[in-house]
């Protein structure tokens, strides 16, 4: 059976970063793209930090999601958010789930018709998607899931999982580097061969 | 030892144990525990385009584990031998 989650959730409301470029962000997600602009605050700064006045806005994504942008009045960006281009600082991202490739390539050709380069499609595992970037250098995915994940994924992201975290402990413990991903396939080959051999 | 790897037993990675069907050397067994079996004697030797595998999915081939080594893995092929064989 596939677990639920423990918590009562339906889903993303939002996921949120700091856009030192307003104008273009806007632009960007409602006009270019046409997800519409449907909330936004303005405030003075508050609470126990020194906060700068802001505003926080949000872009609909679908299903009752979107996408928000926060923009701290008279700030420059600091160096811990400056955006570059490594796969370390693309790892944080943001992917919209469309229901069909259909979908999926529609948004491709939405996207490039608007100016915007298309950086990738990558056809993975169980997901196909398109990578690009906001003005912000962020990077957004839009992808489409070929099939439900089973019962078989989860256990085997289990196996998977409990390898690398034995081996990251053991990193830890200072008994072996862990360097490799060809340690997680030995251990979980072992795990796996030794089940079947007690089976 | 014969070196073994092990196929999760979904769609996407299914090439992989019907290119071994056929392939001189390698034998099938499974899926049991929900992972399909590939033995090579002496060695698995397998190239991308025989699976016809897009690149993200040929790098993750061997997530379902193994026994032996991996003695060569780049873009265009994958060997896996006996870990006495190194």
């Amino acid at each position: 059976m596939i677990p639920k989650p423990a918590l009562p959730l339906v889903g993303v409301h939002h996921t949120a970063r700091p856009t030192w470029k307003l104008g273009e962000t806007v632009h960007f997600y409602r006009d270019l793209l046409g997800l519409p602009l449907v909330h936004a605050i303005s405030a003075r700064g508050w609470g126990p930090d020194d906060h700068a006045d802001f505003l926080h806005f949000f872009f609909d994504s679908g299903t009752g999601s979107t996408i928000a942008f926060f923009y701290y009045i008279g700030t420059e960006a600091p160096e811990f958010v400056t955006p570059r281009d490594d796969y370390r600082y693309r790892a944080t991202h943001t992917a919209w789930r469309v229901e069909t490739r259909d979908d999926l390539l529609a948004c491709r050709a939405k996207v490039e018709a608007a100016g915007i380069e298309v950086r990738y499609q990558i056809r993975h595992e169980v997901i196909e998607s398109i990578y690009f970037n906001d003005p912000n250098g962020y990077s957004i995915e839009i992808t489409w899931q070929v099939r439900p994940f089973t019962e078989h994924d989860v256990d085997d992201a289990r196996r998977t999982l409990d390898a690398a975290i034995a081996l990251e402990q053991a990193g830890r413990a200072g008994l072996a580097p862990f360097s490799s991903i060809d340690e997680v396939w030995k251990r979980k080959g072992a795990q796996i061969a030794a089940e079947l051999e007690a089976a | 030892m014969m070196p073994t790897i092990f196929v999760l037993d979904v769609p996407e990675f299914l090439p992989l144990v019907e290119h071994a069907r056929e392939a001189a050397g390698l034998v099938v067994s499974g899926p049991r525990l929900g992972y399909w079996r590939i033995d090579g004697k002496g060695e698995i030797r397998v190239r991308r385009k025989a699976l016809g595998f897009k690149p993200a999915v040929w790098h993750g081939a061997l997530t379902g584990g193994l026994v032996g080594e991996v003695a060569h893995f780049d873009n265009d092929e994958l060997v896996v031998v006996d870990a006495d064989a190194r």
